[in-house]
């Protein structure tokens, strides 16, 4: 934890009743002293070429990494949005935030900074003891701000951020008539700041390309622990940003080597497959009671856990082949889920590995409980959902939206005797020339997935009539879940998808150089698809960091080690 | 094989020959019926229900504030009614033993007789019991809250069942765990949840012998324990303590059913004591709120007991007694085998 780097001093002083809001300012209004303050710093040779928002997990981890697991960070965080057939990692490079998530952050802010600097935490944050407890003492503010600075901004902070950030302490102490209410308050500043809610990408030159840009080494290190342990820089990862190391290849691979052998890296692959799995749709999870008594909100919040804990003892723990994830028949169970398996748990809490007996149709995550009921209505299955999601999300295959006009009665009159079986249903909606186009290419795969109802559960019969669970996928046909595993950990689809998907995800944006992904995919595959090579390639691959486009007119720079306002401030002049 | 108890409630059968002269009376109207007619009529105006009120409330105290429920065993008061008809569900306890005490037997609506239930025909027409009209009482609705909470909760575990129809030697383990069930919607516990049996304290676990004979599991006589908690308070210093259900010479008879469960019964004798315990630790409000004469029912539970024979004095202090018991597939955990005691060194 970053915190032990800070020297420990317990420091007395008297709480405040007044909050920062009596102060007259807030955190995300500046007081007016912030552009005399924030003079411009000199020029550098730097361009900003990306932002991304960082997600809520990112946040959290962070404040979590910075001023330890017991500051309680509340609030609601506004969701980034995924563009269609992307990831919100992808989302994020495009994501704005509107008043009231400025307001919502604001408000976490405030209460970040409160339990830092409580009687209980300061100590540990605060390496001096200040002057006078009632009244500011910049000297002690700038020793305890700049280092918190340091690790929110990912980057060392500027003499006018520093001077900032010191002076709003002071203002607020004096005003409050406490040292600790000011640091509160430029911390919380700090917190609602671009530079921590956004990463900010920096490009240099190239030396070994001239007139080519390239990522420069804060850049790297924030990129690097973001996509690997889905944080902010660490102390290590900060100094060999600082001692320049990240833009030397073999320091770079050797660092990046570590990060993925790390414990630290479950964190990232967790966050990678939930935003490639499109976890964000377990928020919204809901079944109908009536129609499934075995779901409730306990087992909503543990289907994703599952899901995640299934990954990452397959690919992390046993340093097992990705394509295994479709037909491993080992999982992890918890008593929530036990019911809706069916199955014997014998720890009264937490989780339990479980093997399904081989033959099991619950091969694979594909036949886990997560991806069946997220891909289904909250009252019925939905082969078609289900075949969708394999294609775009496993395959990376993008499937058409239907049309606005589409008349569903057929496969929503469930209790038809005519069309017992939803295989029955979408045959007869499949008529439908308008339809049967994208239908083809999902139904055959999600119909073979059929046996398990809208939450998951197995079933063996639909309106008292047997299901089929016959499939076909690209001309060739199979059986259930297990024979839908066997078949997608056989194509090259689901590899490709992976390694796209991670290029994806440590740059921002869907990748575009097929041929990059198919020299990553060889590579992955002379791994045995480890997942950890791939992550490896993706954090060395030279073609990551380069910049692509022309270089930004001088004139549209901003001022990368100062703030935003001072930034403004050195254009207009 | 393993399952959870959905269902443990005293066994009622609805029927008007029962309980002919109706329920038994509550305080306040024990108080009025006892009275003479003019004085019954003259309290029963409405215009003197406040001074009917304060001597049927008056009449639950003893001196030194004591009270009907609390010290049930300084009032003297009438018998109860009782249970009038010839039909009981429940088991055949007594098995010609000469530990019992001269009692009539019960025959269950399907003609099995012999059935010793001397709990129903004492307390089978009180309101708790019987409720109303088709409605059941309190002590069936109040049963499933205490199993649904994982205070009660009971698990059966069966070991060595190599036929539902016929098996001559069945282990039983009736016990009590620690965990919640899992609920739907409307309350009903959720078949295949897993389930550990515990013994910390106060949990129970009973080991019994059974046998399968046409699709009915019988276990063996045995005394069988399992975890009751009621509310706290009560001048007899149960405050904070657990009780136990105290099943003497206890058995169960389950039939095995086409959807998976079992149903049937569990029973024995019980301390008298043990039926009003419930009331009794209610104190003073079991009788000025819900009207229970505590004393009343001690003294017609004596009166109708049937087992567990005090050797010195040759009278039984306890009754017959049965639970109607449902319960479902479950997956239930036995505790692990207690490890070895190192063996201390000789030198």
């Amino acid at each position: 934890m970053m915190t032990r780097a800070f020297t420990r001093k317990a420091v007395a002083g008297a709480l405040l009743a007044a909050s920062a809001l009596s102060f007259g300012m807030t955190a995300s209004q500046p007081s007016p002293s912030e552009a005399q303050v924030a003079a411009p710093a000199p020029a550098a040779p730097l361009q900003i070429v990306a932002m991304r928002r960082i997600s809520e997990a990112q946040y959290r981890n962070t404040i979590a990494d910075i001023f330890g697991p017991d500051i309680r960070v509340a609030g609601r965080f506004e969701p980034i949005v995924r563009p269609a057939h992307e990831l919100i990692a992808s989302g994020a490079s495009d994501a704005a935030i509107s008043p009231t998530g400025i307001e919502n952050f604001d408000a976490m802010a405030r209460v970040i900074a409160a339990q830092v600097f409580d009687e209980k935490h300061r100590g540990q944050f605060v390496p001096c003891t200040p002057a006078d407890a009632k009244a500011g003492d910049d000297a002690c503010a700038k020793a305890t701000l700049a280092p918190l600075g340091r690790y929110l901004f990912r980057r060392a902070l500027s003499d006018s951020e520093t001077a900032f950030y010191t002076q709003l302490a002071g203002e607020a102490a004096a005003k409050s008539g406490s040292f600790w209410k000011g640091l509160e308050l430029s911390l919380a500043a700090m917190l609602v700041s671009p530079n921590y809610l956004y990463v900010i990408e920096r490009a240099e030159a190239d030396p070994a390309n001239p007139g080519q840009m390239r990522l420069d080494n804060h850049t790297r290190a924030t990129r690097l622990a973001m996509m690997l342990w889905n944080s902010g820089p660490n102390e290590a990862l900060l100094k060999a940003a600082e001692e320049g190391r990240l833009t030397d290849q073999a320091q770079l691979d050797a660092v990046a080597s570590r990060m993925v052998n790390s414990p630290r890296f479950e964190q990232g692959v967790r966050a990678f497959f939930a935003d490639m799995l499109l976890f964000e749709k377990f928020d919204d999870l809901a079944k109908d009671p009536v129609v499934y008594p075995y779901f409730n909100q306990e087992v909503a919040a543990a289907l994703p856990e599952q899901t995640l804990r299934t990954i990452t003892d397959l690919l992390l723990t046993r340093n097992g082949d990705y394509r295994q994830l479709f037909t491993t028949n080992r999982t992890w169970m918890t008593r929530v889920l036990g019911p809706l398996y069916q199955v014997p748990v014998h720890r009264s809490a937490g989780w339990e590995p479980y093997d399904f007996k081989a033959g099991d149709d619950r091969a694979g995550i594909l036949g886990q409980a997560g991806f069946l009921s997220i891909y289904s209505h909250s009252g019925r299955s939905s082969p078609t959902l289900r075949g969708r999601a394999i294609r775009e999300v496993l395959m990376c295959q993008p499937v058409p939206n239907p049309p606005g006009n589409v008349n569903f009665t057929a496969v929503q009159d469930i209790h038809n005797k005519a069309t017992p079986t939803a295989r029955d249903r979408l045959q007869q909606h499949a008529t439908d020339p308008t339809c049967s186009g994208c239908h083809r290419i999902t139904d055959p795969v999600g119909l073979s997935l059929e046996k398990f109802d809208g939450i998951g559960a197995f079933r063996a019969t639909e309106n008292d009539t047997p299901i089929s669970s016959a499939g076909t996928i690209d001309g060739v046909d199979f059986q259930g879940a297990e024979g839908l595993g066997k078949l997608l950990s056989e194509s090259p689809a689901t590899t490709q998808c992976v390694a796209s998907r991670a290029l994806e995800y440590a740059v921002g944006k869907p990748a575009e150089d097929s041929s990059v992904i198919e020299a990553m995919d060889k590579k992955f595959g002379a791994s045995g698809y480890s997942i950890r090579s791939l992550f490896l390639t993706v954090a060395t691959l030279p073609e990551a960091w380069r910049v692509k486009g022309a270089t930004i007119p001088d004139n549209a720079k901003v001022s990368l080690t100062g703030t935003n306002l001072a930034g403004r401030a050195a254009s207009k002049r | 094989m393993g399952f959870v108890v959905t269902e443990f409630i005293p066994p009622v059968i609805q029927e008007k020959t029962a309980c002919p002269a109706g329920t038994v009376l509550k305080i306040r109207d024990q108080y009025l019926h006892d009275l003479p007619e003019a004085e019954r009529a003259r309290l029963s105006l409405k215009e003197n229900e406040k001074e009917l009120v304060t001597k049927w409330q008056t009449s639950v105290f003893g001196p030194n504030n004591t009270n009907i429920c609390s010290q049930p065993d300084m009032f003297s008061r009438p018998e109860m009614r009782t249970v009038q008809s010839k039909f009981a569900l429940g088991l055949h306890l007594d098995g010609g033993k000469d530990d019992s005490c001269e009692h009539d037997e019960f025959t269950t609506p399907d003609g099995q007789t012999g059935i010793d239930n001397q709990e129903y025909r004492v307390m089978g027409c009180t309101l708790e019991m019987r409720g109303t009209d088709g409605i059941k009482g309190d002590a069936a609705v109040g049963m499933r809250q205490f199993h649904a909470s994982g205070e009660w909760t009971q698990v059966i575990l069966l070991h060595g069942v190599d036929s539902l129809e016929n098996d001559p030697d069945v282990e039983v383990i009736y016990a009590n765990t620690p965990d919640r069930p899992t609920q739907d919607s409307m309350g009903n516990f959720l078949r295949g949840a897993s389930f550990s049996i515990s013994t910390k304290p106060p949990r129970e676990r009973n080991v019994l012998h059974g046998r399968i004979v046409n699709g009915v599991l019988t276990t063996d006589t045995k005394d069988i324990k399992l975890v009751q908690t009621w509310g706290q308070g009560g001048a007899r210093d149960l405050r904070g303590n657990r009780s136990k259900y105290d099943f003497r010479r206890g058995k169960m008879q389950l039939k095995f059913q086409s959807d998976g469960s079992v149903r049937g019964m569990v029973g024995g004798y019980k301390p008298v004591w043990d039926v009003i315990q419930s009331a009794s630790i209610g104190g003073v409000g079991s009788a000025l709120v819900a009207g229970i004469d505590c004393a009343q029912y001690l003294q017609t539970l004596r009166k109708y007991a049937d087992g567990i024979k005090d050797p010195k004095t040759g009278k039984c202090t306890g009754v017959s007694s049965a639970m109607q018991l449902t319960a479902i597939p479950a997956f239930v955990n036995d505790i692990p085998a207690a490890p070895a005691i190192a063996q201390r060194s000789a030198k």
